[in-house]
């Protein structure tokens, strides 16, 4: 499918995302969500009619054909994972969107298939951060973001890529937790932990 | 012949202050937490004839400058060029200290590893062969045990044969830390062998101690179990102790006549003792031999751990509640060790909040006034309306110098049977300096205060401050001039006013909100002046001056206030 241009998918997301919301898109509305003028719009849409995903006349209603609806839902369902991937890599929340709607395009299938795989939460393989994990749970060290001199500290302490690491004691959802790692124990707090991903084992 | 110079390195919380003072015969301090060392120490010992200089640095991680400390360790080791480092290892957390290990093996000056708490780590399930692990490392290894003395002996002479060998002007190699941590895991593999243990008692302890309800109720029993325990073995001690100086005292003043000199002596230099000994040594005593159990134990990690949320509303983190745990001790110590925290924001924040938590010489006028004569609930209130008004200023504070925390990040020691002797010593340390420091002071001050007294200036230099003192805060006039001796020391402050007193049955010449508003003062203008240099030596004098002002400021606004609503409501 990487026959489409960056720029079609753009529109077929934001047809699929306006309709996943239940509401007739129109050319004003899809004008505003990508920052074009009314007139590429209508441009745009007289294209994506040729192409068969919508059905489309001037100053006339836009309905999505099945064709179109399928494009748009995979690239939206994009969108979401890598999102969801960057927020954990700890990527600020304010770029999620933005980041998300360069990278979305230059995700093959396959390397959606993997995405889903890490982001899953569950079974092997899954990437969780730190702070989500549970007493007695443990697992490899993936990546560890954030400010510097907190990395730095992290990782002289030992706290290295592929490091095992189990966490031994929770406190309330907002406390810091205890975890162990080269057979020392470390108390580290909520933010600390949100930083740090690791492959459940 | 010139003295050999050895540096002792190595991870925070390894032992190398015990090392140093079993080697030395000074008291650095100790304790089982990691970060007390902050600057490092000099101290010289002979072994076999010949003259050994000793450093104790500060623990570091590595050696590369990311923290205040590793900037200490690296400056020495770069432009000091010890003859030996000896580099203490835990046992128990091999693997992480090999880090340190081999970097400072890398350096190339000559390194003998000191393999510390081989005991804790075969309670621990892991055993550790000294001998591989010397070959693997390409540097001596011997196993001590420091706490108990084992094995420093032949630690030393390692250290003095291997100074002989001398080798290149070391600098630190920058390496990357994902390597050098897979060559340490590597050597720990094959180092340790692992034996099989029973689940320890320690993962039960926290089970409890770090639990998310349960570690809070134990935390508040701590906390008022200390209280209690001093305020009843001071009560005691100061008892029997008022009894034994008011005979000595009538015995005395019948032997001396009457006469200048007879008032001086007994008025002054007697009667300043006495009151130090009745009123002040009586707490200050508990209190260190409660603080040594708390640091000794590895409870204190423990609070820092409990208490990081709250810290965390504050603008710091959960380490900053250690220096303020020390605070109950003595201000000044407490405020070097905010050093562990990792910003110069936070250090200064949490030295600010440092000052307001009663230290002991606070908590004397606390007990020997309020808890003795107004009751022990007085007392309590008095300590739990501190906690909210840190609470309160802290978040002030935090306010005017906004910023993001990094985040705690500690480690965790052991816990540890707090050593009976070790105990004992930091009580006996902190009754020597006592008797050696403050009571000088407290005694040439009582004197001088009688001098002023027989001379007839008391009057003038209250009426002077008598706006203050007696209008706003309520007290007797007399009680200005008490005050202004305080910031000498703060248990000054009482024992002035016992002295001009003449008695100290306290009642007996106070208002229970007297001497509720007095201890109220005393507890939040500056500590004293060794406080207001170390604040200055830590951040400067413009920011030690700010705190002196805003405090004795804060401290006569509130006493009056809290005069009035108690008047009002209570008494």
């Amino acid at each position: 499918m990487g026959s489409l241009s960056a720029n079609t998918e753009e529109y077929l997301e934001a047809l699929a995302r306006i309709s996943a919301q239940g509401r007739k898109p129109t050319v004003k509305e899809l004008s505003a969500m990508l920052k074009v003028s009314p007139a590429s719009v209508s441009e745009m849409l007289r294209k994506l009619a040729s192409s068969g995903f919508v059905e489309y006349e001037r100053y006339g209603k836009i309905i999505i054909t099945e064709k179109g609806k399928k494009e748009g839902g995979r690239i939206l369902r994009k969108h979401r994972l890598l999102e969801k991937f960057l927020g954990m890599m700890g990527v600020r929340k304010e770029r999620l969107h933005e980041e998300a709607c360069i990278l979305e395009h230059a995700v093959s299938d396959e390397v959606e298939e993997a995405l889903r795989a890490a982001v899953s939460e569950k079974g092997e393989g899954a990437l969780k951060r730190l702070s989500l994990m549970r007493p007695g749970e443990s697992g490899k060290i993936v990546l560890v973001s954030g400010g510097k001199a907190a990395r730095d500290r992290l990782m002289e302490m030992g706290l290295t890529p592929g490091t095992k690491i189990t966490v031994r004691h929770t406190s309330t959802r907002h406390g810091p937790m205890e975890i162990c790692v080269r057979s020392s124990c470390l108390a580290l707090g909520r933010g600390i932990a949100e930083k740090i991903l690791v492959e459940v084992s | 012949m010139k003295a050999i110079r050895v540096a002792l390195a190595g991870n925070a919380n390894v032992g190398k202050s015990t090392i140093f003072n079993s080697l030395t015969g000074l008291n650095q301090h100790m304790g089982n937490w990691p970060g007390k060392t902050v600057e490092k120490a000099e101290g010289k010992l002979h072994f076999r004839g010949k003259e050994i200089e000793i450093v104790d640095l500060p623990g570091v991680y590595s050696l590369k400058p990311y923290s205040e400390e590793e900037k200490v360790a690296r400056e020495y080791m770069c432009s000091h060029k010890p003859d030996v480092v000896i580099n203490v290892v835990d046992a128990s957390v091999l693997e992480r200290n090999l880090f340190l290990t081999l970097s400072l093996v890398k350096m190339g000056r000559p390194v003998v590893v000191a393999l510390n708490m081989v005991d804790v780590a075969e309670r621990k399930g892991a055993k550790v062969d000294a001998k591989k692990l010397s070959r693997l490392l390409g540097a001596p290894v011997v196993p001590v045990i420091a706490t108990r003395g084992i094995g420093l002996e032949q630690l030393m002479e390692k250290a003095v044969s291997e100074a002989k060998r001398g080798g290149e002007c070391g600098k630190p190699r920058e390496e990357s830390t994902e390597k050098a941590y897979a060559e340490a895991e590597r050597i720990a593999k094959e180092c340790i062998t692992l034996t099989k243990t029973r689940p320890p008692l320690e993962e039960r302890l926290d089970s409890v101690l770090m639990h998310k309800y349960a570690g809070y109720l134990f935390l508040a029993l701590a906390a008022a179990l200390m209280f209690f325990s001093v305020f009843s073995m001071g009560d005691r001690l100061s008892g029997i102790l008022s009894e034994e100086f008011s005979y000595a005292k009538e015995w005395l003043s019948a032997a001396m006549g009457e006469g200048f000199l007879s008032f001086i002596l007994v008025e002054g230099v007697f009667e300043g003792i006495a009151a130090a000994a009745i009123i002040a040594l009586p707490y200050i005593i508990p209190f260190a031999i409660a603080l040594a159990i708390l640091e000794d134990s590895g409870y204190l990690a423990r609070m820092a751990f409990l208490m990081d949320t709250f810290m965390r509303k504050i603008g710091l983190h959960g380490k900053a509640f250690i220096p303020m745990i020390l605070g109950y001790g003595c201000t000044v110590p407490a405020c070097l060790s905010c050093r562990i925290m990792e910003t110069q924001r936070e250090r200064f924040l949490s030295a600010f909040l440092v000052t307001l938590v009663p230290c002991a010489a606070r908590s004397v006028i606390i007990m020997g006034l309020v808890a003795a004569f107004v009751g022990i609930e007085w007392a309590a209130f008095l300590y739990l309306l501190n906690i909210l008004i840190i609470a309160i200023l802290g978040r002030i504070a935090f306010r005017a110098l906004p910023g993001e925390p990094m985040g705690l990040i500690m480690e965790m020691p052991s816990y540890k049977m707090p050593s009976p002797i070790n105990i004992a010593k930091t009580a006996w340390l902190k009754a020597n300096s006592f008797i050696w420091i403050a009571l000088p002071i407290i005694i040439a001050s009582t004197v001088l205060i009688k001098l002023v007294e027989f001379f007839g200036l008391i009057g003038p230099i209250s009426d002077v401050l008598s706006p203050i003192t007696v209008g706003w805060l309520g007290l007797p006039a007399i009680a200005g001039i008490t005050l202004i001796f305080g910031i000498l020391r703060k248990e000054l402050a009482l024992v002035m006013l016992a002295a001009l007193l003449g008695t100290e049955n306290f009642s007996s010449a106070l208002t229970q909100v007297q001497m509720l508003t007095f201890a109220i003062v005393s507890m939040y203008y500056v500590p004293c002046t060794a406080t207001i240099a170390a604040l200055a030596r830590e951040f400067g004098w413009k920011k030690s001056l700010a705190i002196t002002v805003f405090e004795v400021m804060f401290a006569i606004l509130l006493a009056g206030v809290l005069a009035r609503i108690l008047e009002a409501f209570f008494f």
